[in-house]
C-alpha cells in the first residue's frame, strides 16, 4: 500500500511531520546564530570587513552569502519552508481537531464511561433527582450544562473553554500572519533617509542603495533642535515638520525620537541632528561714526541690507572657525569656535567698497575707513535634522499577528478545555446510580482536584451522608 | 571505595551551629554597614539597601546550602526568612532607584540586574511556598548573590536617559524580559532538581559540572596573552567606563603572570573530568574517588584564582599591546571573568553538596513527576512572557528606528531563545517528551537565555548598547 502514495502527497506529509519542523527550526537557529557571529554587510562598512577577515575568507563568506545571512536567498527559502511546514502540519491535524471541536461528544457510552480518567458513581433515588443536582452544580461552576436526550437515554453535558482546543491553530495562524507582514515589507517596503535644514523642503528621499525615491508630497522642516541635560548629554531631539501637498500644508507635527510623523503610510523618524557648519543668521550692531543712534541688522550669508540712504552692507563670507596664514583666511573646522565675518560696505553714490572684518584681521580689513563700527551680537548656525523615512505596508499584519499570538498563547497555556458529563444508569436490580465524569485537555492534576470538589457538591446537593468506614463507600473515585 | 571517601570528606554536621553562625555573620555585617551609614548620614540610598539585600541573600544562600548539607529542616525556615528580608531590602533599593532616576529602573544593565535579582527572589519564595520545592534556594540564591556582586562592580550612578530610551515601551519590554528570564532561571533550577530526583547518577553530575567549569576557564583563558599574561579591558576611573580606542573597540591591558595561574587552575578543574573518563574506561571505582578528591582540590585552587584575580585586577595600571604607556583597570571592567570564576566555585560546591548529601536532598524534594510538571508550568509562564517581550521590543524599535525587526544580534538571539522553548513545547505536547529529555531541553533553554542576556551584550556587536 505504501507504494501507492504519490510523490506530492509524500512531500506534503513530510512537510507536516514534526521531525521536519524540528529539523527546520534547528537550521534556522544555527544559521541565524552564524549571522550574529559573522559581521554582516550592510551594517558593517567595507573597510571594517576587510580589517576583520583575510581576503580569501571574506571572498568565501561573501560567496556563501554568510556576510548577509538574513537576506540570503537560502535563508529566505528556509523561512518559506518553515512557513509551509507550519501550514502542512496545521492542515493535516486540523480535520481531527475540528471534528472534535465542532461536534462535541455529548452523551458518553459505556466504553467511554469506563475509560474516562476522572469519574465517580453516586447512588441516587431516580434519574431526575440526580440530573437536577448535577445540573445545578455544573451551572454554578460555569460549565453551562445542557440536557442531551437520545432514543434510549438522557444525560447532562457541560464544558468550558472549548476554544482552547483550537488555540494551537490560532498560534500557528498568527505566526504565518507575522511572516506575511514580513514578506510584504520585504517586497514592497523601503527605508530611506532625508536631511533638511530649517525652512528647507524636499520630496526626494535617499535609500541606502539605489536611486532616489520621489514622494507624492514634500516634507518641510520648520525648525529643529536639541535639549540637553545639565551634564551636557542630549535629552531630546525634535523637529517641527510639515507635510506639503500641492502647495498646501496638510499636516504639521513636532516629532521626537520615539514619536514619528506618519502620513500616507510613510513614517518620518528623528534619526540625527547636527550642525551644517553653515551660517543661518548673523545679528550685528552697526554704530555710525557720526554719532547717530546704532542700528541692528540681521544678515544671512551673501545677503545685503541698507544701513542708510547711501550705504548697504553685505555679508560676503562667514567662517565659523578661522585661522590666518600667509595673509589668507582659512577655515579650520565647521564648528562655531572662532568665527570671522567678512562684510562689504558699498556706497551707492561713489560705488566705493570697504572690506570690514569682524574681528579685524591685519592686512585685510579696512575697518578704520568704514563709516560704521560693527559689533557682533548673535550668531545662529544652521542645523540639519536627519530623518529616517520608512514605508512598511506589512506592519499591520505583523501587529495583528502579535495580538493574535498573545490571544492564542493565553488560550494554549491558561485556558483549559474541561468537559463534564452526568449520566444516570439504571441497573438490572432496579436501583439507579449517577455516573459523573470529567476530562481536561491539560493541567489534569488541578482538574482532578476540581472534579472531586464538584462531586462533593453534587453529593451534598443530594444530601447523601457518607459514613466513614461504614459499609462500602458510596463514592467511588476511580483513576485509571 | 567511594563510600569511605564520602565519609572522610563529610563535614561534621551540627544542628543549630550554622543558623547561629549565619545569624551572627549577618548581624555583624549589618552592624558594620550601619556604622558606615551613620558616618555618611544617608541611610536609605540604593547602594546601602542593596548591600543589606546582599547580606541577607548571602545568609539565605548559606542556610539553603546548610540545609542541603545537614538536612536540618529548621534551616529552611530561617533561610526563607532571610530571603524575605533580602527581598524587602531589594524592593527598597528598586523603589529608591526609581524615585531617584524618575523612571523605572530598566535603563542600564545595572538596573536590569537589580530587577532580575528581585524577580528571582520573588519566584524562589513562590516556588518554595506554593509548590513546596524547598531547596530551590540552593541554586537560585547563589545566582542572586552573583547578580548583586556584579551590580556592586557596575556603574551605579543614575544616568540621564538618552532620547531613544525615553519610552513607555522600553519599560514594558524590559519588565517582560526580566520576568521571562527569571522564570527561565527557575525552570532551569527545577530541571536540575528533577535530574537529582530522577536518580541521575552522581557521576554524571560530576562530568557535567566539570565540563561547565572547564568551559568557563577555557573561555576566560581565551584572553591568554604571550608570556603568561591575561588581557582585561582597561577602565577609566574618572569616566567610570571602559576605555575605547575607537567606536566599539575596547582597549585591553595585560596583567602579567595571571594567565599562568589560571592555566594551572584549568588543569586542576580538568583533572576530575580526566579521572572520570578513566573511570568510564576502566570501571575502577578508585578513579571516581580520586576524581571527587580532585573536585575538592580544584575548589581550593579556584578560590585562589579568584583571590589573585581580585587582587591584581581591582586596581593598578598595566601595559597594553595596542597602545603605549600604562593604563588602569578595575574589577568593573571584567564583570564576566569575575562572575565566571565565582560561578565555577558555586557549581563545584553544588556538586560536592550533591555528592555528600544526595539522600537528604532527594528526601526533601517533591516527586520527580511533580518537579517535571512544575518545570513545564514555569516554561508555560516564561514562553508567553518571552513572546510579549519580543513583541514589545519590536514595537519600540518600530517607533524609534522605523523598523520592527532588523536582525540585530540581540533580536536574533531573543528569537533563537524563543525557538528553543518553542521546540521544547512541541516535543512535550506532540511527542510527549517528559522527564530527562524535557529537563535537558529546559537546561539548554536557560543556557541560551544567559547567552542572550550577557553574551550578546559583551561579545557581539549591535544596537542594544545600553543593555
Amino acid at each position: 500500500m505504501a507504494a501507492s502514495i504519490s510523490a506530492p502527497r509524500k512531500i506534503w506529509q513530510t512537510l507536516g511531520a514534526i521531525k521536519t519542523g524540528v529539523i527546520l527550526l534547528i537550521l534556522v537557529v544555527i544559521l541565524s546564530a552564524a549571522g550574529t557571529v559573522i559581521l554582516q554587510r550592510p551594517a558593517t562598512d567595507a573597510d571594517e570587513m576587510q580589517r576583520a577577515y583575510s581576503p580569501q575568507i571574506l571572498r568565501l563568506l561573501d560567496g556563501l552569502g554568510l556576510t548577509d545571512v538574513f537576506h540570503a536567498w537560502w535563508f529566505v527559502l528556509l523561512l518559506s519552508l518553515v512557513s509551509f511546514s507550519i501550514i502542512a502540519a496545521s492542515v493535516q491535524r486540523f480535520r481531527n481537531s475540528w471534528r472534535f471541536y465542532a461536534r462535541p461528544y455529548k452523551s458518553p457510552d459505556e466504553a467511554f464511561r469506563k475509560a474516562t480518567l476522572s469519574h465517580a458513581v453516586i447512588p441516587v433515588r431516580d434519574e431526575e433527582t440526580g440530573l437536577n443536582a448535577a445540573e445545578k452544580v455544573f451551572q454554578k461552576a460555569g460549565f453551562g450544562p445542557e440536557r442531551i436526550v437520545r432514543d434510549q437515554s438522557f444525560s447532562l453535558f457541560g464544558e468550558r473553554n472549548r476554544l482552547s482546543e483550537m488555540a494551537v491553530y490560532i498560534v500557528h495562524a498568527s505566526l504565518l500572519l507575522i511572516f506575511l507582514g514580513g514578506i510584504i515589507d520585504a517586497l514592497y517596503g523601503w527605508r530611506a533617509f532625508v536631511t533638511l535644514t530649517r525652512g528647507e523642503q524636499s520630496n526626494q528621499v535617499e535609500p541606502q542603495k539605489g536611486i532616489k525615491r520621489t514622494l507624492p508630497f514634500a516634507i518641510r522642516c520648520d525648525g529643529a533642535g536639541q535639549e540637553n541635560y545639565a551634564d551636557g548629554t542630549p535629552k531630546r531631539w525634535w523637529s517641527d515638520l510639515s507635510v506639503v501637498k500641492d502647495g498646501q500644508v496638510v499636516l504639521r507635527k513636532q516629532i521626537v525620537v520615539n514619536d514619528p510623523l506618519v502620513y500616507g503610510g510613510i513614517r518620518f523618524y528623528q534619526a540625527s541632528y547636527g550642525g551644517t557648519g553653515k551660517l543661518d543668521k548673523l545679528v550685528l550692531t552697526a554704530r555710525p561714526r557720526d554719532g547717530q543712534p546704532p542700528k541692528e541688522v540681521t544678515l544671512g550669508l551673501r545677503e545685503a541690507a541698507p544701513l542708510d540712504s547711501d550705504t548697504t552692507v553685505r555679508l560676503a563670507d562667514f567662517i565659523p572657525d578661522f585661522v590666518v596664514r600667509d595673509g589668507q583666511v582659512y577655515a579650520r573646522s565647521n564648528n562655531l569656535e572662532n568665527p570671522a565675518a567678512h562684510l562689504v560696505l558699498e556706497s551707492r553714490k561713489s560705488g566705493e567698497t570697504v572690506n570690514v572684518w569682524l574681528p579685524p584681521i591685519e592686512g585685510l580689513d579696512q575697518n578704520a575707513s568704514s563709516p560704521y563700527a560693527f559689533e557682533g551680537k548673535d550668531v545662529q548656525m544652521a542645523y540639519f535634522t536627519g530623518l529616517e523615512v520608512s514605508h512598511e505596508p506589512g506592519q499591520w499584519a505583523v501587529w495583528a499577528g502579535v495580538l493574535l499570538m498573545g490571544l492564542g498563547l493565553a488560550l494554549v497555556f491558561y485556558f483549559v478545555h474541561a468537559r463534564v458529563w452526568a449520566v444516570p444508569v439504571r441497573h438490572d436490580a432496579g436501583h439507579v446510580t449517577l455516573w459523573i465524569g470529567g476530562t481536561a485537555n491539560k493541567n489534569r492534576d488541578a482538574f482532578e482536584q476540581r472534579f472531586q470538589k464538584l462531586v462533593e457538591q453534587i453529593e451534598s446537593e443530594l444530601k447523601i451522608s457518607v459514613k466513614a468506614g461504614a459499609n462500602a463507600p458510596a463514592v467511588v473515585l476511580a483513576e485509571k | 571505595m567511594a563510600r569511605v571517601a564520602r565519609a572522610e570528606l563529610q563535614p561534621a554536621a551540627s544542628g543549630a551551629t550554622l543558623v547561629v553562625m549565619t545569624g551572627l555573620g549577618v548581624a555583624f555585617l549589618l552592624f558594620m554597614a550601619f556604622l558606615n551609614v551613620v558616618k555618611s548620614g544617608n541611610l536609605l540610598n540604593d547602594s546601602n539597601l542593596l548591600y543589606a539585600a546582599l547580606i541577607f541573600y548571602c545568609g539565605a544562600g548559606t542556610l539553603y546550602l546548610g540545609f542541603g548539607i545537614t538536612g536540618t529542616p529548621s534551616y529552611i525556615r530561617f533561610a526563607s526568612f532571610a530571603t524575605w528580608a533580602g527581598l524587602l531590602a531589594n524592593t527598597g533599593a528598586v523603589a529608591r532607584r526609581w524615585y531617584e532616576a524618575g523612571h523605572p529602573p530598566f535603563a542600564s544593565i545595572y538596573e536590569m540586574l537589580l530587577m532580575f535579582v528581585w524577580t528571582l527572589a520573588v519566584l524562589t519564595l513562590v516556588a518554595e511556598k506554593k509548590y513546596g520545592v524547598k531547596v530551590i534556594g540552593t541554586v537560585t540564591m547563589p545566582v542572586a548573590i552573583v547578580g548583586v556582586v556584579l551590580m556592586q562592580l557596575l556603574r551605579t550612578e543614575v544616568r540621564p536617559l538618552v532620547p531613544a530610551l525615553q519610552s513607555t515601551w522600553l519599560h514594558v519590554h524590559v519588565t517582560l524580559a526580566m520576568l521571562a528570564y527569571a522564570a527561565c532561571a527557575l525552570s532551569f533550577a527545577l530541571a536540575m532538581m528533577f535530574l537529582i530526583r530522577d536518580k541521575m547518577k552522581t557521576e554524571t553530575f560530576l562530568a557535567a559540572t566539570s565540563v561547565f567549569v572547564v568551559a568557563t576557564y577555557v573561555g576566560v583563558l581565551s584572553r591568554f596573552e604571550k608570556w603568561g599574561g591575561l588581557s582585561v579591558a582597561a577602565w577609566d576611573p574618572e569616566q567610570k567606563s571602559e576605555v575605547f580606542l575607537s567606536k566599539g573597540v575596547r582597549l585591553f591591558v595585560v596583567i602579567p603572570d595571571l594567565g599562568w595561574l589560571l592555566l594551572l587552575v584549568l588543569a586542576a578543574v580538568a583533572a576530575p573530568l580526566v579521572f572520570y573518563l578513566v573511570w568510564r574506561k576502566t570501571q575502577d571505582e578508585g578513579w571516581l574517588d580520586i576524581a571527587n578528591r580532585a573536585v575538592f582540590l580544584s575548589i581550593l585552587l579556584q578560590i585562589l584564582a579568584v583571590l589573585f584575580f581580585v587582587v591584581r585586577a581591582r586596581d593598578g595600571s598595566y601595559a597594553s599591546l595596542d597602545a603605549e604607556g600604562l593604563f588602569p583597570t578595575a574589577l568593573a571592567a571584567s564583570p564576566f571573568i569575575l562572575s565566571g570564576l565565582v560561578g565555577g566555585i558555586f557549581v563545584s560546591l553544588l556538586y560536592l553538596l550533591l555528592l555528600w548529601r544526595r539522600n537528604d536532598l532527594e528526601r526533601m524534594l517533591p516527586s520527580a513527576d511533580e518537579l517535571d510538571r512544575i518545570t513545564y508550568k514555569t516554561i508555560a509562564i516564561a514562553f508567553p512572557l518571552l513572546t510579549l517581550m519580543i513583541a514589545a521590543g519590536a514595537y519600540w524599535a518600530n517607533r524609534t528606528w522605523g523598523s520592527y525587526w532588523s536582525w540585530d544580534p540581540k533580536e536574533t538571539w531573543a528569537a533563537i531563545t524563543w525557538l528553543v522553548y518553542a521546540g521544547y513545547l512541541h516535543m512535550r505536547i506532540t511527542r510527549g517528551w517528559r522527564g530527562r529529555r524535557a529537563a535537558y531541553f529546559a537546561i539548554l533553554g536557560f543556557a541560551v537565555v544567559m547567552f542572550t542576556f550577557f553574551g550578546v551584550t559583551y561579545l557581539l556587536p549591535g544596537m542594544h548598547a545600553y543593555a
